[in-house]
């Protein structure tokens, strides 16, 4: 028999019974549209997973920071020199070196205060090369720039938010206590950036309570007359958005890492810099050590391979790659839980297509018989009835995947007018690959439901034709 | 003559509870080609299990069936379609015609199972009807027709796949006995013009007399055959 008869006969039989077509088809699209649904609400999540690490740092960043970098664990005094793994320009070059590494630029944080005025802040500095800083995707307002390299003094980028971060310093009263911003109009003043933090202190206690000023008690007694350097530096660059946007560079404070070095080692001369290493007897390690470096990989895939490659170098590594995995895990089994609570209305719809080809058998015997006498092979009279099957089940598909698309607008439509989450994000999100899944799904379950109804109507006995009631 | 169809030694034994019943108790016979031939016996006689042997639509318990040179008694069911598909046409006593398609689609019908496209299939069926002189029903649907309309729709539907062998189970048992001698006339002079080997069965004795040879068949045995070519013959009838 050709395709073409077996179509028109299968279509024909379900166009006779047009109710009970449309009430079976009906059972497969609510199945359908369940199971679409309910995926689609755990994709919508796991999109706006994406975003949310999209605006943490992609997924393709790498962190890589030294182990046993820190004073305090070289104070431990367990460990042996070999097991240190500083990050210097070698490190760095060995980074850059590596296979599918786009590139990696060291990163110096070094602990700051930054004094406006009746206004103090504390702030982690961070220090990162020219390129670095021109991949910063960073929005700023309008009358800022970012550092520029060859400028004569410190420039520093403000996030968004630092503001905030700045306290009255009698009163210790800040924005979130007061909740009014300081008095401080970043683009016109300039503040006082201080690096030594211990410096500044002790001469804080010296000139606030002559009682304790002869007795300091932190043992650097040599150093309590060097007086808190306080260098004029300019704010070049606010981030955009003001105090409601919240992005990854909202509470960083950038500047160019060359003149932090060079004002660090300035300052610092002979001495220890704090964050960096220094041996037993308190001299400063030889080479200058970066705080981490910030790797990024040329591909996604690569990213946890190329983890893995740096930690066995003795790195600390940390990525969102390995946050990324566990959530799709988790994402996963959120899918597939939805979709299994979809799938069992689909499971109720393909008994009702099997209970409706049973029926249709039943009605059909006599003439199941006589096509069978006519010559009919047994073959097509199976292709038939799952043609049939196929055909509800396709039916059933394609309607509710329209109907889920429209419940997904619909959903999407109600979610972005309350506000519940982000603007632009969506809570439901059915992607060409879902709808196209779905309908082989359907197509599969109504083809599964038929087959043995088809097998059955491939073995009645041509006798029930001949047979007269 | 060739033989065309060719029984040897037939049984065929149905189980009741406990006890068997001997439906057809050792038959033998031969038809020739382009003969007509009724099997005639009462309700119960093994009359209609003879003929569904010879359609391949029931295993015989022990013997021969030969159709056109084949042993069909070990045939499977997919040899069985085949053969019907391409050598057997049927004709049913309930018409049996497909209630959502209309005469023409009804004929053309066996032809789709033969893999024939539509355009050609509806042509000949087409000719059929002409040849079943339906003319103006070819658009009706079964429930629009008479029992007689209905039996040539049938009819027309046994010839279009240009069978060898013909069978037909009471042809007539449903319709009135006016329209039975136009319908038996009709299938009468169709074998006789296009030379078709046809058996028949039925319990009316004077249908029988249309066809050529007669078999009676009493309790699965067949007790006499009637030879009513040679009794024309003899009468000097025309045909």
């Amino acid at each position: 028999m050709r395709w073409s008869d077996l179509l028109r006969m299968s279509s024909s039989n379900l166009k006779r019974r047009k109710l009970r077509t449309f009430l079976t088809v009906l059972g497969v699209v609510i199945g359908t549209a369940s199971i679409v649904v309910m995926i689609s609400l755990g994709l919508g999540m796991q999109q706006s997973m994406y975003e949310q690490i999209e605006e943490s740092g992609g997924v393709n960043s790498i962190t890589v920071t030294g182990r046993f970098a820190g004073q305090e664990y070289y104070k431990d005094g367990s460990q042996d020199d070999t097991e240190m793994q500083y990050i210097t320009d070698d490190t760095v070059e060995m980074l850059r070196s590596l296979e599918h590494v786009k590139s990696a630029w060291p990163v110096v944080s070094a602990e700051a205060i930054l004094k406006k005025g009746n206004y103090i802040s504390y702030i982690q500095l961070q220090g990162i090369t020219e390129e670095a800083m021109q991949n910063l995707s960073m929005e700023l307002e309008p009358w800022g720039r970012y550092p520029e390299a060859n400028a004569t003094e410190l420039e520093l980028l403000f996030g968004n938010m630092i503001i905030t971060n700045f306290y009255e310093e009698k009163s210790g009263k800040g924005y979130y206590e007061s909740g009014e911003l300081p008095d401080i109009n970043l683009q016109q003043d300039k503040v006082f950036l201080i690096l030594d933090q211990q410096a500044y202190f002790s001469s804080q206690q010296n000139s606030m309570g002559d009682s304790m000023g002869g007795t300091s008690q932190d043992g650097n007694s040599g150093q309590s007359q060097r007086i808190a350097k306080k260098h004029s530096v300019k704010v070049c660059g606010v981030g955009a958005g003001g105090l409601d946007a919240y992005d990854m560079y909202s509470y960083s404070v950038y500047c160019n890492q060359e003149k932090l070095i060079e004002m660090l080692k300035k300052e610092f001369r002979g001495r220890v810099i704090p964050g960096q290493p220094s041996s037993k007897s308190g001299k400063p390690y030889e080479k200058f050590v970066y705080t981490s470096v910030d790797v990024q990989a040329d591909d996604i895939n690569e990213v946890e391979s190329l983890c893995t490659t740096i930690r066995e170098m003795g790195y600390d590594v940390t990525s969102n790659i390995e946050w990324l995995n566990s959530m799709k895990e988790q994402f996963a089994m959120i899918q597939a839980v939805l979709g299994g609570i979809g799938a069992v209305s689909l499971f109720v719809a393909a008994i009702g297509i099997a209970n409706t080809m049973m029926m249709s058998i039943y009605e059909r015997t006599k003439e199941i018989g006589v096509i069978k006498v006519l010559g009919c092979g047994l073959k097509n009279i199976k292709q038939m009835f799952l043609l049939e099957a196929a055909f509800i089940g396709f039916f059933g598909g394609l309607i509710g995947n329209i109907l889920s698309l429209l419940i997904s607008f619909g959903l999407n439509m109600v979610v972005s007018g309350s506000g519940m989450v982000g603007s632009g994000e969506r809570i439901s999100y059915i992607p060409v690959w879902l709808i196209l899944a779905s309908m082989a799904f359907a197509v599969f379950v109504g083809m599964a439901a038929g087959y043995f109804p088809a097998l059955r109507a491939m073995r009645l006995s041509p006798l029930a034709a001949i047979r007269n009631e | 003559m060739k033989k065309i169809i060719e029984i040897k030694n037939l049984y065929k034994l149905y189980r009741l509870g406990d006890t068997f019943v001997r439906a057809l108790d050792g038959v033998s016979l031969e038809v020739y080609e382009g003969e007509f031939c009724a099997i005639v016996g009462t309700s119960g006689s093994g009359k209609s299990t003879m003929l569904n042997m010879l359609a391949g639509l029931e295993k015989p318990t022990k013997g021969e069936i030969i159709i056109d040179g084949q042993h069909i008694e070990s045939m499977s069911e997919d040899q069985l379609v085949q053969l019907r598909r391409e050598k057997v046409g049927f004709i049913f006593q309930s018409f049996q015609l497909i209630g959502s398609m209309n005469a023409i689609e009804n004929v053309a019908l066996p032809l789709s199972f033969r893999g024939i496209p539509r355009a050609k299939r509806l042509q000949m069926a087409d000719k059929m009807l002409d040849l079943v002189k339906l003319h103006k029903q070819k658009e009706h649907f079964p429930n629009q027709m008479s029992g007689g309309q209905q039996q040539r729709v049938g009819v027309a539907r046994a010839l279009v796949v240009n069978p060898k062998i013909i069978f037909a189970d009471e042809p007539t048992g449903n319709l009135d006995s006016h329209t039975s001698e136009e319908v038996m006339q009709l299938m009468q002079n169709i074998v006789r013009n296009q030379k078709k080997t046809l058996i028949m069965v039925t319990h009316d004795n004077h249908l029988a007399e249309y066809a050529d040879r007669v078999f009676h068949i009493i309790d699965g045995k067949i007790v006499k055959i009637e030879d009513n070519k040679r009794k024309r013959e003899e009468r000097g009838e025309k045909e």
